[in-house]
């Protein structure tokens, strides 16, 4: 190799990181394009961008000379992919409890447990999980010892900021683990659960005296700020029984409800669908794994949306949240209309999360996009260019570094190349 | 001794028949209907694949493959269109816990880890697998007709694993798989150092790890020792039988497979270090993460590792997972193999093979579909001991096949139907060929609905 060339082999690379965070405007051209909101894909397409949002799509557009193109012909470009349920910033390694800011294993805060104070931006499972295409998440807490888990937020796994919104929906969970913790019914935590967001609508600080096993002030405070904010309920549920509780729960306190999980929610899908409550589904949940999920089944995607319920996904593992697509595939594989499952991939999720401007291809959308080699929901299918914002992010991740380190099991050991 | 003609009836319609010895296998293969599949492509499982071919599974074997239209089809033979669909051979899970971790998974089935000792050899799982349990049948209908149960990780020695047959049973001995050697599973790393040194008890590190082995292995060694003295007629005795060491010694004989838990390279090569200083032979490394970083090493040790797709993170030693760990192991030339340890996983093993695939080809590596399908096929059936009787479609071998919709490496793809000794176990159009388990029957959901 000439000294030339070894130049060039190390000022390329650096050239294009430089160039994803200098060039404002990009071009992509020639793709078949999923904009989500046209109910057919636009053929060899246009895509303009500049200042992080899509300027024009559509056939025949010109390119201004200052736009840096990327040829996409053959390719396929779909908004990119929302993660409706993560600990993205919140986990780095699930065994370590030192780098585990998820869930409250003692009863410190209850309905106030805010996880954006805990985010950690620098987390590698952000770039791990973008290079497939995954550009936003709803960041949550987990079932800790209160039926009331916390409040969520929500994060984009760009290289912009991290915390797109605090307090984006407050989850919990109705099911033997909290029937356990409240005192061993599940009719105890129902109960609680009423009487609580009974308390917390008239919730003033200075009269409010908590007896034993009631919510703090602190807990009472952010309960009631939730009800005044619109934001959702998350319950994670999978009981039809304890489904048309938690229907009945959010119909009393004027609350806009969505499930997580939910597996036997095929059996209540009329009552979800008059409820206008959304499901967040994990399709690959089919195993009678307790005696809440007797009902699971792997056509509960498909069965929710034929009702009308809002279905959208997660892969419920944060480290491989980029196997969200592998699952929508598995729930179209059983049921679920191509289509469907890419809207509550992108749109739909969007939209039930408040993420205003995501999700679809059209002007003035933020440009989160994805440009694929082939169908997004196949396996054999791998995301070429991922852009956050209007910005194309490296394709590189420390796995990738890992990869380059020992694809070559021969080569000098233990430095960067 | 011969079988009364009636007794021989009553076994073919029950499938069951009383051991000769005890623990045996009493499986009983289904009467097999002659089965001819036309002009349907096939992925051999041995890294080969035919664009159109006909096969013919005929008294339990793979009777005949052959170019479309030169097999010749027997009188009695039913037919069946493979035009745009896909043949391959049963799928094989090396690291199950189906039956011993079943669902539901509520304390009371909880069997599968004897966390009781750090050794505790003399266990095998296969007195914890609960044939009624539901997942059996899921695993059917994802193309799984053989798998290896092994019990927990806990353990540097958690006792022996069996290999089955994926096939409905009213007893564990109705499922496991004849002439299966059975495995020891060893742990590496994180899991036994935890659970012992929590309990202030060895081993609390990994340094504690290894001096358990090879301890373990020394007294197996003297014990092994001491029976063959007195088979030869040296010693007056044999040593007081012992269970613990029973296992352990028929590794050093060669009889039972080592399939070890490991997930970091430098232990690893440590594990290879102790089979070298006691003479036994490690078949598999499972979940194996870091396999990549030392690809060269196992292919010159001739062991297999059997690996996730794309886990990683879940603890510190699985941090460095990547999803082309399975592609750089096959380039290096050592066995890969894609294994599930998961209930829901082993429903898709063709899907997780075609994900370590595509992460390899993504990097620019060229795998081959037919090579990637031996993953979850051929080289399980090598790791299992029973490369011989089935894990590729080879003319000879058991007819345990899976015909699939389209390509098996699509996620749209599905099993439309599952033969295992020529027998159809699965028709995913046909309700009353999925098996529903006792535990489903009056359920919310039947088997065959999930």
């Amino acid at each position: 190799m000439s000294a030339f060339h070894a130049v060039k082999a190390v000022m390329i690379p650096l050239l294009w990181l430089c160039a994803a965070s200098v060039w404002a405007e990009l071009a992509i051209v020639g793709a078949r394009v999923y904009t989500v909101t046209a109910p057919e894909p636009l053929e060899e397409a246009t895509i303009l961008i500049a200042d992080g949002r899509v300027e024009q799509v559509g056939k025949d557009l010109s390119v201004p000379f200052e736009y840096r193109r990327i040829d996409a012909e053959g390719k396929i470009v779909t908004p990119a992919f929302i993660e409706s349920y993560s600990h993205f910033g919140l986990i780095e390694i699930e065994g370590e409890a030192t780098t585990n800011d998820a869930a409250l294993l003692e009863y410190p805060l209850g309905p106030g447990f805010d996880v954006s104070l805990a985010l950690n931006p620098a987390s590698t499972l952000i770039a791990i999980n973008r290079m497939d295409g995954v550009s936003r998440a709803i960041t949550a807490p987990r079932p800790g010892v209160d039926a009331l888990a916390g409040l969520a937020a929500a994060v984009s796994l760009g290289t912009g900021d991290f915390l797109l919104e605090p307090k984006t929906a407050l989850f919990g969970h109705i099911g033997a683990a909290s029937a356990e913790l409240a005192g061993g019914s599940r009719a105890a935590v129902m109960q609680r659960l009423g009487r609580a967001l009974d308390e917390a609508a008239r919730f003033s600080p200075s009269r409010y005296r908590a007896g034993p096993g009631d919510y703090s002030r602190h807990d009472m405070a952010a309960l009631k700020a939730f009800l005044r904010s619109g934001k959702p309920l998350v319950v994670g549920v999978d009981r039809a029984a304890e489904i048309r509780q938690a229907i009945r729960l959010a119909d009393a306190h004027d609350l806009r409800l969505i499930l997580l999980g939910g597996a036997e929610a095929w059996r209540v899908r009329e009552a979800l669908a008059a409820a206008d409550a959304a499901v967040i589904v994990r399709t690959h949940d089919n195993l009678p794994r307790n005696f809440e999920s007797l009902g699971a089944r792997l056509d509960n995607a498909a069965l929710l949306h034929e009702a009308g319920v809002d279905v959208v996904f997660t892969a419920a593992e944060t480290h491989n949240a980029r196997n969200l697509r592998q699952l929508a595939g598995n729930a179209v594989a059983y049921g679920l209309p191509w289509s469907a499952a890419l809207d509550g991939l992108t749109r739909r999720a969007a939209r039930i999360w408040g993420m205003n401007g995501v999700g679809t291809l059209t002007p003035g959308s933020i440009a989160d996009l994805v440009i694929w080699n082939g169908d997004p929901l196949e396996l054999t299918t791998w995301a070429e260019q991922v852009i956050i914002d209007g910005q194309a992010m490296p394709m590189r991740s420390r796995q990738t570094q890992l990869f380059e380190r020992y694809q070559d099991l021969s080569k000098p050991y233990g430095y960067i190349q | 001794m011969k079988t009364p003609v009636g007794a021989l009836l009553a076994t073919l319609q029950t499938g069951l028949a009383l051991a000769a010895a005890p623990y045996e296998s009493t499986y009983v293969p289904q009467p097999a209907e002659a089965t001819l599949i036309r002009g349907v492509a096939v992925l051999t499982g041995a890294g080969d694949a035919l664009e159109q071919a006909d096969v013919l599974l005929k008294d339990a074997r793979i009777a005949a493959i052959a170019a479309s239209g030169a097999a010749a089809e027997p009188a009695s033979a039913r037919v069946i269109d493979g035009r745009g669909k896909w043949l391959t051979p049963g799928i094989i899970d090396v690291h199950s816990h189906l039956g011993a971790y079943p669902s539901p998974g509520v304390a009371s089935t909880s069997d599968g880890n004897e966390m009781t000792a750090a050794n505790t050899a003399e266990v095998w799982v296969e007195h914890s697998v609960w044939p009624q349990d539901p997942q059996f049948g899921l695993a059917l209908a994802g193309g799984v007709t053989t798998l290896h149960i092994l019990p927990g990780s806990a353990n540097l020695f958690g006792g022996r694993g069996v290999t089955l047959k994926n096939v409905p049973a009213r007893t564990m001995q109705g499922m496991k798989f004849p002439s299966a050697p059975q495995s020891l599973k060893m742990a590496c790393g994180e899991n036994p150092k935890r659970v012992y040194g929590e309990r202030m008890q060895a081993p609390m590190t990994r340094m504690g790890n290894v001096a358990g082995y090879r301890a373990a292995w020394a007294e197996a060694s003297a014990y092994r020792d001491q029976r063959q003295q007195f088979e030869s007629g040296e010693a007056e005795a044999p040593p007081e039988r012992n269970l613990t060491l029973d296992t352990l010694a028929a590794v050093l004989d060669g009889e039972i497979l080592v399939h070890n838990h490991c997930y970091r390279a430098d232990e690893m090569a440590v594990m290879m270090d102790i089979a070298l200083e006691f003479g036994y032979a490690i078949t598999a490394f499972h979940h194996a993460v870091e396999s990549y970083k030392i690809a060269d090493l196992l292919a010159s040790a001739n062991i297999c590792s059997a690996v996730w797709a794309d886990w990683w993170g879940f603890k510190l030693e699985a941090f460095d997972g990547i999803s082309q760990n399975a592609a750089l192991i096959d380039a290096a030339g050592a066995c890969a193999i894609i294994h599930s340890d998961s209930a829901e996983g082993i429903q898709r093993l063709n899907q997780e093979a075609a994900k370590a695939m595509t992460a390899g080809r993504r990097q620019g590596m060229a795998i081959s579909d037919a090579l990637a399908m031996s993953w979850i096929t051929g080289n399980a059936a090598k790791a299992l001991g029973i490369a011989e009787e089935t894990g590729t479609l080879s003319i000879g071998k058991a007819a345990d096949a899976v015909l699939w919709d389209r390509h098996p490496f699509s996620v749209y793809a599905r099993a439309e139907k599952v033969w295992i000794d020529g027998h159809l176990h699965y028709d995913r159009s046909d309700p009353t060929r999925q098996p529903v388990s006792d535990f489903d029957l009056g359920q919310t959901v039947a088997g065959g609905e999930r």
